[in-house]
């Protein structure tokens, strides 16, 4: 699809842009690539990214007003944005939402330690942030996603477990509360119960403790969460697709 | 996974896993081996009322069985079996396959790029005023048969490439069964689309499809634009399309209350009649549905409309109401690099000559007086057997 307008021609982007006057859902992925996820965990989310990726190209009602961001912790840079492939420059402004009929998945490559605090800190700051460009050019939005993701526990820089990721829960318990988001936390590969506590801090709702790396299904999960937004659905829906996405065996298992 | 096995009307079928598509409530998937047929499954072991009401469905055929064109699809994905398990439960329903590229989901004509994807060369105004006219032709007759559509919405209604439309989930409508009395409700709504009343957890109503069936048209009309869209001028920041309606704020009756995008289309493209009906469907009829105009209402508006819209002579796609001296896209287009219609031209290209004359719309070109006419016939009809 994007054949026609790639994202690095701005001028076409913003013809793009200005066309679609549709209500926004602002997806946020908020990835753990730190050095545990090397090899094999790492190749299997870029695959699922990449998969995830057409379809929702595909899918005529959520390229309608879904819109991507990725934020990664771990490799050589620490916390970063992305948008859509390309890697950005923290200083340069750039909102990194992409809408999801253009949006190309990054490659992840694995490595460094986990700053997990400071990833969502970065991801609450670009979403307050489109939600004002949204709302300053008469765009409306539907409740905000972010995904985190993560097979281990937050650290420092220099890669010791640290509390400071405590400072977040009174300030995601606020911003849930006034439903300025929606965040799902998910604990993947050899997640430790003080990691899977962690989440479960986070995220009362929304965290689970999945084995192995079932990145394509959590994609999916995403998916059907931003339909469930798109409807207008009740709490009880997205409890309900939720729980079907924890108590899903993945297929490599069985 | 293993592939599931469910028997519909004590036909053993398999079906494909992964499903074709999964929510909250339900998953639709493929057969193996029949390409016309799909089957939802409730994630929940559905209730003895869903049973009845999925039984009762099998025995009626709305909207005559089928359409009047064999060319068209019908209008109704009609449950076709009712799916069980071994134990011989109640777990779902057959239906016909409505999938791409065939069928496209209406929001698909809201968004230029996907106009162009999914309808090339023929998503003109008037293509898109065919689309408008056969749901209020749908929607008029479900009404005349007592059907409500409940969950109407921009999602659950597919397009084809002639403009024809079927809408899905029929399982969720509302109606009452004649012999037993028992009212099957809806249950399910999309807030963009959902008037206040029901917003506020009130029954789907004829005048709640109506609401819908406004919104829908006014958003073909204008190339995808929804006329509760905008960001109200005293709003809390998270307020979005289903806040607006509760508000009744419209920038199409109150410009003035509300901050729209750039993008968005004066709603005086609509030709004058339509936007008479759009106004009091977006003003006076949000919290008063008396004055929401009625399926009937549409469908003759637009009727006239289609006999004598404008065709461009400058650019191709370009086609408009009969009320405008000139043509409206093209003006957009001068004035903000933007054509509705045609992709983006790359610098340094020509323009597109117009396209040479394609061939006619879709919709059978049977004239709407007749359809009028069958319809009061059949009103007359039933009113008579009901006498």
């Amino acid at each position: 699809m994007s054949s026609e307008y790639p994202p690095t021609m701005p001028a076409e982007y913003a013809d793009i842009e200005f066309e679609n006057n549709a209500q926004r859902l602002p997806l946020v992925l908020c990835l753990d690539i730190s050095s545990s996820m090397a090899g094999a965990p790492i190749q299997t989310l870029n695959t699922a990214l990449a998969e995830w990726t057409r379809e929702l190209q595909e899918d005529v009602s959520l390229s309608y007003s879904v819109e991507v961001a990725v934020v990664t912790f771990g490799g050589r840079f620490g916390v970063c944005s992305w948008r859509g492939p390309q890697l950005l420059d923290a200083r340069a402004g750039v909102s990194p939402f992409v809408p999801a009929h253009m949006f190309q998945a990054p490659q992840l490559a694995a490595s460094g330690v986990t700053l997990m605090t400071e990833a969502l800190e970065l991801s609450m700051r670009i979403i307050a942030a489109r939600k004002a460009e949204l709302r300053a050019s008469g765009l409306q939005y539907y409740r905000p996603q972010i995904c985190l993701v993560t097979d281990g526990l937050p650290t420092d820089a220099t890669g010791h477990f640290t509390e400071t990721w405590r400072r977040l829960i009174p300030v995601l318990e606020e911003e849930q509360r006034n439903r300025r988001f929606r965040l799902y936390a998910i604990g993947v590969g050899g997640i430790t119960e003080l990691g899977e506590q962690v989440l479960r801090n986070f995220a009362p709702k929304f965290n689970a403790r999945i084995q192995g790396f079932p990145f394509r299904e959590l994609l999916q999960m995403m998916s059907a969460s931003a339909n469930a937004e798109q409807k207008g659905a009740g709490d009880e829906v997205f409890e309900k697709i939720f729980s079907q996405f924890k108590t899903q065996r993945p297929a490599w298992e069985s | 996974m293993t592939d599931r096995t469910v028997f519909l009307d004590g036909r053993a079928v398999v079906l494909v896993e992964p499903p074709l598509k999964s929510g909250g409530q339900a998953a639709v998937y493929a057969v193996r081996g029949d390409q016309q047929v799909v089957v939802k499954l409730y994630h929940d072991m559905p209730g003895p009322d869903q049973e009845r009401r999925l039984t009762r469905m099998r025995t009626m055929s709305p909207l005559g069985g089928r359409p009047l064109d064999s060319a068209q699809p019908p209008e109704l994905a009609w449950p076709t079996a009712i799916a069980r398990n071994s134990q011989g439960k109640f777990i779902g329903y057959a239906m016909r396959r409505f999938g791409e590229p065939q069928h496209v989901q209406l929001v698909g004509l809201f968004t230029r790029s996907q106009r162009l994807k999914r309808f090339p060369d023929r998503a003109d105004w008037r293509f898109l005023l065919g689309v408008g006219w056969n749901l209020a032709f749908m929607t008029a007759r479900m009404h005349h048969e007592k059907l409500v559509i409940g969950d109407f919405s921009s999602n659950n209604v597919v397009v084809d490439a002639n403009g024809f439309v079927t809408f899905l989930d029929c399982d969720s409508i509302a109606f009452t069964d004649e012999k037993s009395g028992e009212v099957f409700p809806c249950l399910m709504h999309t807030t963009d689309y959902s008037a206040p009343e029901r917003q506020a957890g009130g029954p789907a109503t004829a005048a709640s499809d109506d609401f819908a069936l406004a919104v829908l048209v006014y958003q073909l009309l204008t190339a995808g634009n929804h006329p509760f869209g905008g960001v109200a001028r005293d709003s809390v920041s998270q307020s979005g399309v289903k806040d607006n309606i509760v508000s009744s704020v419209s920038y199409v009756v109150r410009p003035e209350l509300v901050t729209v995008p750039r993008s968005t289309l004066d709603p005086s493209v609509l030709p004058p009649e339509l936007l008479v009906l759009a106004r009091s469907a977006f003003g006076i009829g949000v919290h008063d549905p008396e004055f929401r105009p009625s399926a009937e209402a549409w469908l003759r508006a637009l009727d006239k409309e289609r006999r004598q819209v404008k065709r461009c002579a400058t650019r191709p796609l370009h086609v408009y109401g009969s009320h405008l001296n000139a043509c409206p896209w093209c003006a957009r287009a001068t004035t903000t690099g933007h054509d509705v219609f045609n992709p983006p031209v790359p610098a340094g290209v020509p323009p597109v000559p117009p396209n040479p004359p394609k061939p006619a719309f879709g919709p059978p070109q049977i004239a709407v007086a007749v359809l009028l006419a069958l319809l009061v016939i059949v009103i007359l009809v039933a009113a008579v057997a009901g006498g």
